[in-house]
């Protein structure tokens, strides 16, 4: 009979144990949430805390998944592009090349041969239509034209920037071919009007492979400095 | 006696140095949890005052308690429905209830002792 109540006794004393640690980790619990809450809004205030750790391992996977993505982001062919719209670098491919260059007519006595040569607004026209008719990059006897590039006279010599250039004037230009020589020789359009009818030298002739080397120019910046952008949409 | 009392200290102990903590978020469930303990504990202390004590009982109850009374407010919880009031309400009264009849019957043993002795020292 002895043995027999202490075998269920020891049973009593595990639970009794069992009890006492559940009682005690709550209680430890409960009084660390009393330190520091109003134990009225613990129940709400713990159902807030639950979503908002489920929120922040969500955004934690998302922002690794942006993370991941932006390495994965090539971000040398971003600079490339860059490079290739500022000139920086040499360009090939499909395009036309001009040659242009003063009157070979014999002049007479009455004419003015001041007309018969190539004026630097007629090639700075003639490279604006070129860039109206969509060429990406344009070269004047070699030299590629950058985005802060003029052309100038300074008595007989036509500067682009700050290179002289001599006669004759070999304009090449990347795009579209045909796009390009339609825009050129359009009926009524400056070719015709301005050069045409100088009898100046004037040939296009179409390249499957052009080679523009890269902006010789210095780039500095010494008034500008980078804003930010308005609006923006 | 000696042994749940041993028990539940070597339990307080390990309760105090145990490195983790309930989480807040179930803090609420292990409440209930406890009530229904102490309900299942104190059944157990009046069958044995009123000799019927079964200990696969005890212990059936205990355990089943404690695990239906977390999980069925949890249920409720996920539904909407505030089970954990009902739990806590139908718990208190079974506690008081046996703890009325626990005193009531050491109470009545204790006049029964005491009569008693009273008879062996005339």
């Amino acid at each position: 009979m002895r043995i027999k109540v202490r075998s269920w006794q020891w049973g009593i004393g595990l639970i009794a144990a069992l009890l006492g640690l559940l009682i005690v980790l709550q209680l430890r619990t409960e009084f660390k949430i009393r330190a520091k809450l109003p134990t009225r809004q613990v129940n709400e205030l713990a159902q807030i805390l639950k979503n908002q750790q489920m929120r922040l391992t969500k955004y934690e996977s998302e922002i690794s998944t942006l993370r991941r993505q932006l390495n994965d982001y090539d971000r040398d062919r971003e600079i490339l592009r860059l490079k290739m719209a500022a000139g920086l670098t040499p360009l090939e491919g499909p395009g036309i090349r001009i040659t242009l260059s003063d009157s070979e007519k014999k002049l007479k006595e009455y004419e003015d041969p001041v007309f018969y040569i190539v004026h630097y607004d007629q090639l700075e026209l003639l490279v604006n239509e070129l860039w109206a008719a969509g060429a990406e990059a344009i070269a004047v006897n070699n030299y590629r034209l950058g985005s802060t590039t003029g052309f100038s006279c300074a008595g007989t010599t036509i500067l682009v920037d700050t290179r002289r250039l001599a006669p004759p004037y070999i304009i090449e230009a990347i795009g579209d071919p045909a796009n390009l020589k339609n825009a050129l020789l359009m009926p009524g359009g400056f070719v015709e009007q301005q050069i045409l009818s100088f009898n100046l030298k004037f040939i296009i002739e179409t390249v499957d492979r052009l080679r523009i080397p890269a902006y010789k120019g210095s780039i500095s910046f010494d008034h500008a400095t980078a804003a930010k952008e308005e609006g923006g949409n | 006696m000696l042994i749940p009392i041993i028990g539940a200290l070597i339990g307080i102990l390990i309760g105090l140095n145990l490195p983790f903590e309930i989480p807040v978020s179930l803090v609420k469930y292990t409440a209930i949890a406890i009530l229904a303990a102490l309900d299942a504990i104190l059944g157990g202390i009046r069958a044995q005052l009123g000799q019927k004590f079964l200990f696969s009982k005890f212990i059936s109850s205990f355990f089943a308690n404690t695990a239906l009374a977390a999980l069925l407010c949890y249920l409720g919880d996920m539904m909407g429905v505030d089970i954990y009031i009902g739990a806590v309400a139908a718990f208190s009264i079974r506690l008081f209830q046996n703890l009325s009849l626990i005193r009531e019957e050491l109470f009545d043993r204790f006049w029964i002792w005491r009569s008693g002795r009273r008879e062996k020292d005339m």
